[in-house]
């Protein structure tokens, strides 16, 4: 196989809110080493063109694992989808078809997928971070 | 670089959802989980579609702990002195994410404040413990005998009925009514054990630093009642207590002559219930007297019925001779010392009376009498 032009790494950090003890509280990034349900998940995911070519039609797509509840992405622009990929949208333009055949609007932790689509394409050595937050189930 | 991401045309604003999980257990995603997150790229290099490419992040869920055990119900248990079964209840529950085994523990109050109020005041016997497994609420013949709780799931929850037996005496203290018996309920976390006869090692916290891709323990848990149940200790406790409901029974015996052989009665037979007695009549050979005993259950909206009242009272080393003709009555008046309406009978045997008072209520009295003459 040829070698990649794009290169695309996927790291995931434990989200805490750490107050300092003057009623200040910040929000501190971890290592994921002690990961149990309820904790807050951020994932990003950088890519880079390490090509000689600009990338055309970027598009990176992420399904959420199982065990994740989608918190929503600091990207206004990520589209979900909450079937498994076949539709996407904003989460207000998405509905779940429910067991008795009735229509709900989807929420958050419906996200199967999340997708990020360039508009333009990635120059030769251009790269970019993309982010998302979940919580573990 | 900026991102230049396109905006596909649909909404104006961007949709703020509330947030609710609704994960397929309470207590979360199980231990040992992976969490393998894969994005992938595609795109086109002057116009021709490249290979996707792939990045995945894993990392696995670790062992969140948390047992909790919780008083059923907020009121004592109602107990009577020689019950040989009192059952306190409570909830054993499992809410970390894997399944754990849950060992239980008793142990009594000392003479402090006990939690339904009042003071602990005495120990009762050794303590058993019974889960709920008869499918009708509270202690009963079907709930199952354990020493712990073996392989309680995530989420699992049993109903543990604390059961012992009430003395009659502790040490030099009778036990009466409005005593309490007060009781800490313990459950530690353990190990799972593939024995099935005892719970594994107690659970403790992973020390030390940790890795992304193997299973750590947490331990989560509120402080508990008992002593040295601190937070986060694998261990979870709450207490209940025993409080005795006991009749209080007081028993008088009244005696009275009724004629002598030169006082006759006034009118009637001596083994008339309706005999009138003679004012002028003493206790001389001869003379009849009339024994009236009394059983009075004490006053009170706490107080318990006493049942299976019985009653005997040997005349062998008196020097009376029992009057079979008038027999042995019972009833439940009383005036002046003095019984009458029977509503029923005893017996008299081996120069004993006796007699089947049956059930005395709080606040009422039954009685017994017969007749005698002195040799």
């Amino acid at each position: 196989m040829a070698s990649q032009s794009v290169s695309l790494s996927s790291e995931v950090f434990l989200e805490k809110a750490i107050s300092d003890g003057n009623g200040q509280v910040k929000i501190v990034l971890y290592e994921p080493k002690i990961v149990t349900p309820g904790d807050k998940l951020i994932f990003f995911l950088k890519y880079h063109n390490v090509g000689a070519a600009p990338a055309a039609n970027f598009v990176v797509t992420n399904p959420l694992p199982g065990a994740i509840a989608f918190q929503g992405s600091n990207d206004a622009a990520a589209e979900l989808s909450v079937d498994n990929g076949r539709n996407w949208g904003f989460l207000a333009a998405l509905k779940i078809h429910e067991v008795n055949g009735a229509w709900r609007p989807a929420r958050m932790e419906d996200v199967t997928h999340v997708r990020w689509t360039m508009r333009s394409p990635i120059p030769a050595g251009g790269q970019g971070k993309l982010s998302f937050r979940g919580i573990v189930r | 670089m900026t991102n230049n991401i396109k905006l596909f045309a649909t909404a104006s604003g961007v949709a703020i959802a509330i947030l609710g999980a609704a994960p397929a257990f309470a207590s979360g995603t199980l231990a040992g989980v992976d969490i393998v997150n894969q994005a992938t790229v595609s795109y086109q290099v002057g116009g021709n579609i490249q290979t996707p490419v792939i990045a995945t992040d894993t990392l696995r869920v670790d062992r969140k702990v948390t047992v909790a055990v919780v008083e059923l119900g907020s009121a004592t248990t109602t107990v009577s002195p020689g019950q040989a079964q009192a059952a306190t209840a409570f909830t054993v529950s499992n809410t970390s994410n894997a399944a754990i085994d849950i060992a239980l523990a008793a142990t009594n109050f000392g003479a402090v404040a006990a939690p339904h109020g009042g003071t602990d005041g005495f120990n009762p016997g050794a303590y058993t413990f019974y889960v709920e497994t008869g499918g009708v609420a509270g202690f009963d013949a079907t709930d199952t005998l354990v020493t712990y709780l073996d392989s309680v799931p995530a989420d699992g929850t049993r109903t543990v009925y604390v059961v012992t037996s009430i003395p009659l005496t502790d040490g030099a203290t009778a036990i009466t009514n409005g005593l309490i018996a007060a009781v800490h309920l313990t459950g530690t976390a353990s190990e799972l054990d593939a024995s099935s006869t005892a719970p594994g090692a107690a659970i403790t916290a992973t020390a030390g630093a940790n890795g992304k891709l193997t299973t750590e323990t947490v331990l989560l848990d509120a402080a508990g009642t008992a002593s040295g149940d601190i937070a986060n200790d694998g261990k979870a406790s709450d207490d209940d207590d025993y409080t005795v409901a006991s009749a209080v029974l007081t028993v008088s015996k009244f005696s009275r002559v009724l004629a002598d052989p030169v006082n006759v009665l006034v009118s009637g037979a001596l083994d008339n219930v309706n005999a009138v007695p003679n004012p002028n009549a003493k206790a001389i050979p001869g003379a009849t007297i009339e024994y009236c005993i009394t059983v009075a259950n004490t006053a009170g909206a706490t107080i318990p019925d006493a049942t299976n009242v019985a009653i005997s009272d040997s005349l062998a080393s008196l020097p009376v001779t029992y009057l079979a003709a008038f027999g042995v009555r019972t009833g439940a008046t009383v005036a002046s010392g003095v019984c009458t309406t029977p509503t029923g009978t005893g017996s008299f045997a081996s120069n004993t009376v006796s007699g089947t008072l049956g059930t005395i209520p709080q606040g009422t009295l039954k009685t017994l009498y017969f007749r005698a003459t002195i040799n």
